[in-house]
């Protein structure tokens, strides 16, 4: 399981990560990125913290705490 | 013997265009985060101008403090560049740039580490820069040799008027067009 946070101040609305993981992702109507959900076992959170051009996203592992994206 | 003055001259030209560079860092980190001029400049462009600033400036404290231990008109020790209070010259003010410089650095360094320490963390260290700035002017009126001249006193209270009239203006710009975004940011349950 993965924990997501976005930084929103960073968060250019390039929406790579909507495009990499539509069910985690979306742009709100200010076009920056929120979370649909901040938990999920979806390994494609990994690839769109990996994809996002300002480096705004973070995965962490739910268990260990670990910071893995 | 008449010295060379090359490195004196460099040493205090170097010390003022890092203040200027750094207060320009910190006039853009303040400005913009409210979008001043729409979406003109893409977000990267905005943080990538605020960090190049800010790398500038470090870079020219480098050549600062490079220049004074060159010089031979105040003796600057090697080890009085990283430690703060060794410096035989103006002691006290020296320690308080030595001091600014070595936490400028850690805050820039912080950018690349925003993840691993969370980012608001990251957000919180980011304000010492308010203190960061009040240190290099103090540092700049205290130890500078030029401080008593109305160029040098011009630049520093240009640089102390125009960081105040920014932070008021971001203090009282969310009030207005700012707040848009705080329903959603709660909505998204990140920072
Ligand atoms: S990829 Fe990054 S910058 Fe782009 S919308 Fe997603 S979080 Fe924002």
């Amino acid at each position: 399981m993965f924990r997501i946070e976005i930084d929103r101040d960073l968060c250019s609305g390039f929406a790579s990560c909507v495009q990499d993981a539509p069910e985690i992702f979306e742009l709100d109507t200010s076009g920056k990125a929120t979370l649909r959900v901040t938990e999920t076992d979806d390994e494609r959170a990994l690839g769109a913290a990996a994809s996002c051009p300002m480096n705004a996203i973070a995965v962490f592992d739910l268990d260990t705490g670990d910071l893995v994206a | 013997m008449h010295q060379d003055p090359t490195f004196w001259i460099l040493a205090r030209a170097s010390g003022l265009t890092a203040y200027v560079l750094l207060t320009l860092s910190v006039l853009w980190g303040i400005v913009v985060k409210s979008r001043p001029f729409g979406n003109r400049f893409g977000q990267a462009a905005v943080v990538d101008t605020h960090r190049t600033l800010a790398a500038l400036g470090l870079g020219a404290l480098v050549i600062h403090t490079t220049s004074l231990v060159l010089d031979k008109t105040v003796r600057m020790p090697v080890q009085a560049l990283f430690i703060p209070g060794l410096s035989p010259y103006r002691h006290y003010s020296v320690a308080i740039g030595v001091l600014t410089a070595e936490l400028m650095i850690v805050v820039y360094a912080s950018f690349s580490m925003r993840k691993r320490i969370g980012f608001k963390n990251w957000r919180r260290l980011h304000w010492i820069t308010y203190a960061l700035f009040a240190g290099g002017t103090a540092h700049g009126l205290l130890s500078g040799s030029d401080s008593g001249r109305t160029w040098a006193l011009a630049i520093y209270i240009c640089a102390v008027a125009s960081v105040a009239a920014a932070t008021t203006w971001r203090a009282l710009e969310p009030l207005t067009k700012g707040e848009a975004n705080v329903p959603n940011r709660n909505r998204s349950g990140s920072v």
